[in-house]
């Protein structure tokens, strides 16, 4: 499920240090598949670290599928470190180590044997600052993701896939007559929804969205939040936000990450329902955070 | 950890909220005029109450816009959130309190000036407002401590006036057939009434109390479900 091992990604497993899995090797799939479902994932004592510096300590939790799970917490506690390593592009930063267990629907995504290019295709990633390829075209932004893929899709199946993607953007309506325009004539708000149409366009089972609305105004920001809400049928999302009030709409659970001191790792104090943990929080350090008690 | 932030809101907050609990004060000071109005079919003071109404429903629209603007403008969450929804509760309860002490004030001149009035049920009801008076006095030092206990408490005070009602009631059946008499109890029923739903309003109170400090909704008792 997780895809082959290619030269690359056998070069990139000897970096990491997690445990095998089992991992089922699916080298005959489509490029793009349709009707994937929305995955769990399982962190199980997850520890990150730079270097000798521990960022993130002993993280469980299970993200649930079609839901939108929200990061909370302070200035370095982790939370970002921590979601870059759910598809693992955290060790993608040199001298960057994961220790501990991170599964998709049951399935290792650090297991040995599983190619990070393949994990990244299924998580995919949608960052703070909308980066469009700025030199490409809106249509080949979109596509850019299929072109990547070692195989070749048909002309008219990457028209379908683009349309579809930017449909499911809520961004089409806005850019079908300008599709060869660059990306990078759109607005913040339409850029970032061209970002979130790459991400959908390889059929990911699961979203990540790096504080993706922090660089909006707040008309583009509630337009991606309408989006995220339709999305997560189709999708398991994980959003870290400094936005409190924003994982209060937008969320249906959220995790409070915290740490005790600059320095030392952040790790993860509660996760709960969003209603809950906005109303009645069961730490008080949850309470002290989302009630603004301490700056 | 940082210092404590938001000082300001905090500040005002805990200011919203002493002037709604200073609501209840109001309450107690017009339900001790009443029973005075009651005891000695005081008119005057009875329309003293009346007017003075007009100040308790004021603190409860002044607090209550104040609690809207904060909501709009603060966000507020958690344990605050709950608090200004609480707090909204107990203002509406703190106005209806003081309009049954309207209710009962305006029952006075219908009873005359020299009214066959029983002095049995005169006292029942004195003692009823007094109960319903240590009912209010206990819901604001709950409410202001935060004391689940003492809020639950409130439960058995209110059965007493409960029972001080049904007992007016009674009384009232068994005046005998004079006409005139029989009107003055049917009046005094209905303050007893009034009285008696003052406390329930005390009770509610009670009950916000529990949910700022649980953050669960439950009514102590209710009036399909009788504890």
């Amino acid at each position: 499920m997780l895809g082959v091992v290619t030269k690359r990604s056998a070069a990139e497993d000897g970096k990491q240090t997690m445990s095998n899995g089992p991992v089922g090797r699916t080298s005959t799939e489509p490029v793009v598949k349709s009707g994937r479902g929305a995955k769990t994932i399982e962190v199980s004592g997850v520890n990150l670290f730079y270097g000798d510096f521990h960022a993130v300590e002993d993280v469980s939790m299970t993200i649930a599928p079609n839901k939108v799970t929200a990061l909370i917490g302070s200035s370095g506690c982790g939370k970002t470190t921590f979601l870059r390593s759910l598809n693992r592009m955290h060790e993608l930063t040199p001298g960057a180590r994961v220790a501990g267990h991170v599964s998709l629907d049951g399935e290792d995504i650090y297991g040995k044997g599983v190619d990070p290019v393949e994990v990244r295709r299924l998580i995919g990633m949608v960052f703070q600052q909308p980066n469009p390829f700025p030199t490409m075209s809106i249509y080949d932004n979109v596509a850019a993701g299929l072109n990547l893929n070692s195989r070749r899709v048909p002309k008219s199946q990457r028209d379908a896939v683009v349309e579809r993607s930017l449909r499911g953007a809520h961004l089409w309506e806005e850019v079908k007559d300008r599709l060869d325009k660059p990306g990078s004539g759109l607005s913040g708000g339409q850029q970032q929804r061209l970002c979130i149409a790459r991400a959908i366009a390889v059929e990911p089972e699961v979203l990540l969205m790096d504080e993706p609305c922090s660089a909006l105004d707040p008309v583009a920001t509630l337009a991606i939040e309408d989006l995220i809400a339709e999305l997560k049928s189709r999708y398991t999302i994980v959003i870290v936000t400094h936005n409190m009030q924003q994982a209060a709409r937008a969320s249906d659970v959220t995790a409070f990450f915290n740490l005790d001191e600059t320095g030392k790792p952040g790790h993860l104090i509660e996760v709960g329902a969003t209603d809950q943990m906005f109303t009645n929080p069961s730490q008080q350090a949850t309470e002290d955070y989302v009630s603004g008690r301490f700056g | 950890m940082p210092e404590i932030a938001r000082t300001e809101y905090l500040e005002e907050l805990a200011t919203l909220e002493a002037s709604a609990l200073g609501g209840l004060d109001m309450v107690n000071t017009a339900l001790s005029r009443t029973m005075e109005a009651v005891e000695h079919q005081d008119v005057e003071m009875a329309q003293v109450v009346i007017n003075d109404d007009d100040r308790i429903d004021g603190r409860y629209l002044e607090v209550h816009q104040s609690l809207i603007t904060l909501l709009a403008t603060q966000s507020p969450v958690a344990t605050d959130l709950r608090l200004i929804s609480s707090l909204l509760h107990v203002l509406k309860s703190i106005e209806r309190m003081g309009d049954q002490c309207v209710n009962v004030c305006k029952l006075i001149p219908l009873t005359g000036s020299h009214p066959p009035a029983d002095e049995e049920m005169v006292k029942l009801i004195l003692t009823m407002g007094g109960q319903t008076r240590t009912l209010i006095t206990q819901a604001k030092r709950a409410f202001e401590e935060r004391d689940v206990e003492m809020a639950r408490d409130l439960v058995r005070r209110d059965d007493v006036v409960d029972n001080l009602n049904r007992e007016c009631f009674q009384l009232a059946i068994e005046l005998g057939d004079d006409a005139d008499k029989r009107e003055w109890a049917m009046t005094m029923l209905l303050a007893a009434r009034a009285i008696e739903r003052v406390a329930d309003n005390a009770v509610d109170i009670g009950e916000q109390v529990a949910f700022v400090v649980t953050g669960l909704f439950r009514e102590f008792e209710d009036a399909s479900h009788p504890s």
